[in-house]
């Protein structure tokens, strides 16, 4: 039996989505491919896969995350999705080699990724709000008229909305620095 | 090998350099460090990919020349790298030699 099901989580949301990945894998239901807030299900065994959501470096086609993957593969670990640099994997639950023996070392690699995601995100919604003022400013300068009042509109409309993402990245970040500082605590008593 | 006199190898490259001795690609280093430590020691495939991309760098093993199916590479340890765990297992000895003089 199949199902698809649409739901969308934002990228400050990918705990909470691969949490919900796992439960649905506990009531049976597998993820057997995933896109932008597209998620395909299959019955099967409950359980029988853990999920894991990875940034890569790069974009999964590009040569260095090919070889990733292809590595991940031989030792079980399938890639069921992708949505731009990130990627659904999962492996069989009992064979669990998600659990990494260093684990503050393997978090602190993935948390770095993000972070550096999130400030590229960053420094381009600034740029956006920045043009977005300069276009108010120019237009405000000009004889009013209807192309002007448009222009005005696309500007406050994207300076707005840039500006509502960028104020949501913020508690993402702070909590991913926090998740840092607890790896790198972890880190000077145990590798 | 001067500036790798005083590091400190983590177990998972520990182990991988030992399992290297022989010629294995990533899945078969997994399979051996596992063996090795009957159990006890679990890489991740992450944790194991990330330590190859490193050790390569630093020269400790090599990327044998693959055959027709070149997904799967295979790995072998240098002698840099056998310096590398022949220093790592004198450390260990002064460790487990003081742990032992204090206990006992």
């Amino acid at each position: 039996m199949k199902k698809t099901v649409r739901k969308i989580f934002f990228i400050w949301e990918y705990e909470k989505e691969e949490q919900w990945l796992n439960e649905k894998s506990k009531e049976g239901w597998q993820l057997a491919k995933a896109s932008f807030r597209k998620y395909q299900f299959e019955s099967g065994i409950p359980n029988e896969y853990t999920y894991r959501l990875e940034l890569l470096d790069k974009n999964p086609k590009s040569k260095e995350s090919t070889s990733y993957l292809n590595f991940l593969q031989e030792t079980g670990i399938e890639m069921v999705g992708e949505c731009k640099q990130w990627v659904y994997l999962r492996c069989k639950t009992a064979e669990g080699s998600f659990e990494p023996s260093n684990r503050a070392l393997y978090e602190l690699t993935h948390l770095l990724k993000i972070q550096e995601f999130i400030s590229k995100i960053k420094n381009r919604l600034v740029a956006v709000i920045a043009i977005s003022i300069c276009g108010l400013l120019i237009m405000d300068n000009l004889a009013p008229s209807n192309y002007a009042d448009f222009i005005r509109g696309v500007c406050t409309g994207l300076g707005l909305s840039a500006s509502f993402f960028t104020l949501a990245f913020t508690p993402f970040s702070k909590h991913i620095n926090e998740k840092v500082k607890a790896a790198i605590n972890e880190l000077y008593t145990c590798e | 090998m001067n500036n790798n006199d005083n590091k400190v190898l983590t177990e998972a490259v520990f182990y991988t350099l030992l399992a290297l001795y022989s010629p294995l690609h990533g899945y078969g280093i997994m399979l051996e460090t596992e063996k090795m430590s009957h159990g006890r020691l679990k890489l991740s495939a992450g944790t194991l990919y990330g330590a190859i991309s490193t050790m390569l760098e630093k020269a400790w093993i090599k990327a044998l020349p693959s055959e027709e199916d070149s997904r799967r590479k295979e790995y072998q340890i240098t002698d840099l790298g056998k310096r590398v765990v022949v220093a790592e297992l004198a450390r260990l000895e002064e460790l487990v030699e003081n742990g032992k003089k204090i206990i006992e």
